[in-house]
């Protein structure tokens, strides 16, 4: 049974709000920033996407947000956008529910609190800095902030963090634990999470980031939200698009079954370890895109394909990149589709009606 | 969608503190043997030793996974699945060919907070990337799935200290939702450095065993443990000539909507939860055996439950089981629903650890001592950080 997206809203590296995804679709993304890590006694240049909370405090007042650290603000602001893009009126808070997907959850926060204790002793630990890293500490913020005393739930699985939680979310709409979710993905990059994928990695092979070539490793990290404000389906046509399924699985069994009227989104972000399995899991050789370059890898990025999605299924964006004049892109399905390393799978079926 | 199936924990795995399985967990709570010390696997500079509850290292003799390179709370995870796995009766083969969902609850198994590997990093030296390996093979859920070679979904929950109740509660809908044919569902955390700084920083951790609902308690103790829960569709478990231990009911989620630590001072969604849950199950409250509340020690969670537990659910017995186990944040919910069913099962529940002295303020007290129960239903219910609130209902079998 399918539930209705009534709004979304994203910030990530192209800015914040469905026209920055969408003009960054349409132009090409921005050119990477290029962050200075402390490495090892010396400074490492990386390229980064980082993603700024600008326009929160038209939704909330900056006193409010006095306390909320930067992974939270994000949330936050994807949130609020959400709930602006679905109408002026709002959702019923004592039925409104909050459900997050974090690949790293509060990083900044998590190495902050270490800092604190590891820095001047373990009696000087921070309590605002642990507090604040708790991973579920986004849907708390946002919880608070709207006052959603639904259910409130957060998810950690890596890069099936988004499939796995929005699985719950539909699960918690169907059995009526709640008539509406804010539903979304949201990771922040910080220097000890750049100088570990440097470690692991090495440079970036390249200055941009090509996530359909799946023998390179050319992944920019990035960090960033991506918000959903979702029903169930009684309830009449949805302002935005329908999620008609949500499969997980592992390629051992078997690949992910994606229909054949689907516009195949695959959430490869230059990662060969996890490129690798997209070749298996793809059954035919159907024309797929890929538009993580528009905002860096991070666990949670399959979010931000899904409001790709959206926007696609509606006919808001004409064109996107890589260029693939013949994909069809007013179609009626889209599947965004996230591989682990493992050969784990998300699979994520939107339809436009 | 929903298969309309009543869901059967058919297998429980247990340990913490009081045990390495669930019949010595129960023997120890019903002995009244609590004994929590400093912590024995770390040193801190704090000026008090702030104790805690240890689970022995025991629990991983003459296990497969022993020399895993995996987090010690995928460890106590993995020997819970085990003696769940043997209670239901049930080897790995006869999962084959199954749809077996894991929804596992955790707070440090999901944390990428190595305190080496920051050390070295910090100090500009050039750190193993071992600990950082570790964490990114170890998410709980994940390895059990592997361990166990399931197929099905899988899901780790990171709601501070009510992972454990919720994952449950998601395996119940799982269930009910024909998703899979069986669920693992449970919590586990270990004790560590960075969880212990952290409650101590709070201002909240008792420096003597901790004392729920007792009018001189001082706060928490911390404690690190496991339990995981079969669930099956009851019709399934019938068929198969298995045996159903307990049902799980009910289940009520709900956000106090008010504060990132503190829980609302009225309980707003303890009690939102509480109707949930018993709704959902359809209970009457003279069929409520007794409640296992969350009962941490600490003045502010210990007020908020006991007006709550008056107002809505006047005597009925409840206990807290922290004063055995310490605080065991994202298995506290899945450890506590394993002793809620066992004491449904015996019909009696242990004295409340801790407690001798009632607070004047609280409205309700727990039992002082071991009680006889009657009712068919219990319920478990757990408070966390960030102000959720949620609620298990279990039946007799």
């Amino acid at each position: 049974m399918r539930i209705a997206i009534e709004g979304v809203g994203v910030v990530g590296g192209f800015g914040s709000g469905l026209q920055a995804l969408a003009d960054s679709l349409a132009r090409g993304p921005a050119a990477a920033d290029v962050a200075s890590v402390p490495a090892e006694g010396e400074t490492l240049s990386v390229r980064s996407m980082r993603a700024v909370s600008r326009g929160l405090e038209d939704f909330v007042e900056r006193r409010t947000l006095r306390r909320v650290d930067h992974f939270s603000r994000l949330a936050l602001l994807a949130a609020c956008l959400a709930l602006r893009e679905a109408g002026p009126q709002p959702p019923d808070p004592k039925t409104l529910g909050v459900v997050v997907a974090t690949g790293y959850g509060a990083s900044r926060a998590t190495f902050g609190f270490l800092e604190s204790f590891v820095a001047d002793g373990d009696a000087l630990a921070s309590p605002t800095h642990f507090s604040t890293s708790v991973h579920n500490a986004a849907a708390a913020n946002i919880a608070i902030i709207l006052g959603a005393q639904g259910p409130n739930l957060t998810v950690s699985q890596f890069e099936m963090s988004v499939a796995s939680a929005l699985h719950s979310a539909r699960l918690m709409l169907l059995e009526g634990q709640a008539e509406t979710i804010l539903f979304g993905g949201v990771d922040e990059s910080c220097d000890v999470l750049q100088y570990c994928r440097h470690r692991f990695f090495g440079a970036e092979d390249g200055e941009v980031m090509r996530p359909l070539d799946f023998e390179r490793q050319t992944a920019i990290t990035g960090e960033g939200a991506a918000f959903f404000l979702l029903r169930r389906a009684a309830e009449g046509a949805p302002s935005s698009c329908w999620i008609e399924e949500v499969a997980l699985g592992n390629l051992a069994d078997g690949p992910p079954r994606i229909p054949e009227d689907a516009l195949v989104i695959l959430g490869a972000d230059g990662n060969r370890a996890c490129s690798r399995h997209y070749a298996r899991a793809l059954r035919d050789a159907r024309p797929v895109l890929a538009f993580s370059h528009h905002y860096g890898s991070f666990p949670t990025a399959q979010a931000m394909d899904l409001a790709v999605a959206s926007l696609l299924l509606r006919g808001v964006v004409a064109a996107v990149a890589p260029a693939d004049e013949d994909s069809g892109l007013i179609r009626e399905a889209a599947c965004c589709l996230k591989m682990d390393g493992k050969g784990d799978y998300g699979l994520v079926t939107l339809r436009r009606s | 969608m929903s298969t309309g199936s009543t869901v059967a924990v058919t297998g429980l795995g247990c340990l913490s503190a009081a045990g390495c399985t669930l019949p010595e967990c129960m023997a120890s709570l019903f002995r009244g043997v609590r004994d929590p010390q400093p912590p024995a696997r770390f040193q801190t500079a704090h000026p008090v030793r702030y104790p805690v509850f240890e689970v022995p290292d025991r629990f991983l003799e003459d296990a497969a996974w022993r020399d895993w390179d995996i987090l010690r709370t995928s460890r106590l995870a993995l020997a819970a699945v085990r003696e769940a796995l043997g209670d239901a009766g049930l080897a790995r083969a006869a999962l084959r060919g199954r749809r077996v969902g894991v929804c596992v609850g955790t707070t440090v198994g999901s944390a990428m907070n190595n305190e080496e590997f920051y050390r070295e990093y910090r100090s500009g030296g050039r750190p193993e990337m071992a600990p950082i390996e570790r964490f990114l093979r170890s998410n709980p859920a994940a390895v059990i799935r592997r361990a166990f070679d399931l197929s099905g979904p899988c899901q780790t929950v990171v709601n501070a200290c009510s992972s454990g109740a919720d994952a449950v509660g998601i395996g119940r809908s799982w269930i009910r939702g024909g998703v899979c044919d069986a669920v693992l569902a449970g919590g586990a955390d270990e004790l560590c450095r960075v969880t212990y700084n952290g409650f101590i920083s709070l201002m909240i951790t008792s420096e003597v065993p901790c004392m729920p609902f007792d009018r001189d308690r001082r706060g928490l103790n911390l404690g690190e443990g496991a339990a995981m829960l079969l669930l099956e569709p009851e019709d399934a478990v019938r068929a198969r000539g298995g045996r159903v231990r307990a049902r799980v009911l009910g289940f009520g989620m709900a956000c106090d909507a008010h504060h990132v630590t503190a829980p609302h001072p009225e309980g707003v969604g303890l009690r939102r939860a509480i109707g949930v849950a018993l709704r959902m199950s359809a209970a009457e409250r003279g069929e409520i055996a007794f409640v296992n509340a969350h009962g941490t020690g600490t003045p502010d969670n210990d007020r908020v439950e006991s007006r709550a537990l008056s107002d809505l659910l006047p005597g009925i017995p409840f206990l807290s089981t922290k004063g055995y186990t310490g605080h065991t944040l994202g298995a506290a919910g899945a450890i506590e629903a394993a002793f809620t069913i066992a004491c449904l099962e015996e019909g009696r529940i242990p004295a409340s650890a801790g407690f001798s002295v009632p607070d004047p303020d609280l409205p309700a007290h727990p039992v002082a001592a071991a009680t006889a129960v009657r009712g068919r239903l219990a319920l478990s219910q757990s408070l966390a950080f960030g102000g959720n609130n949620s609620v298990l209902v279990f039946g007799k079998a």
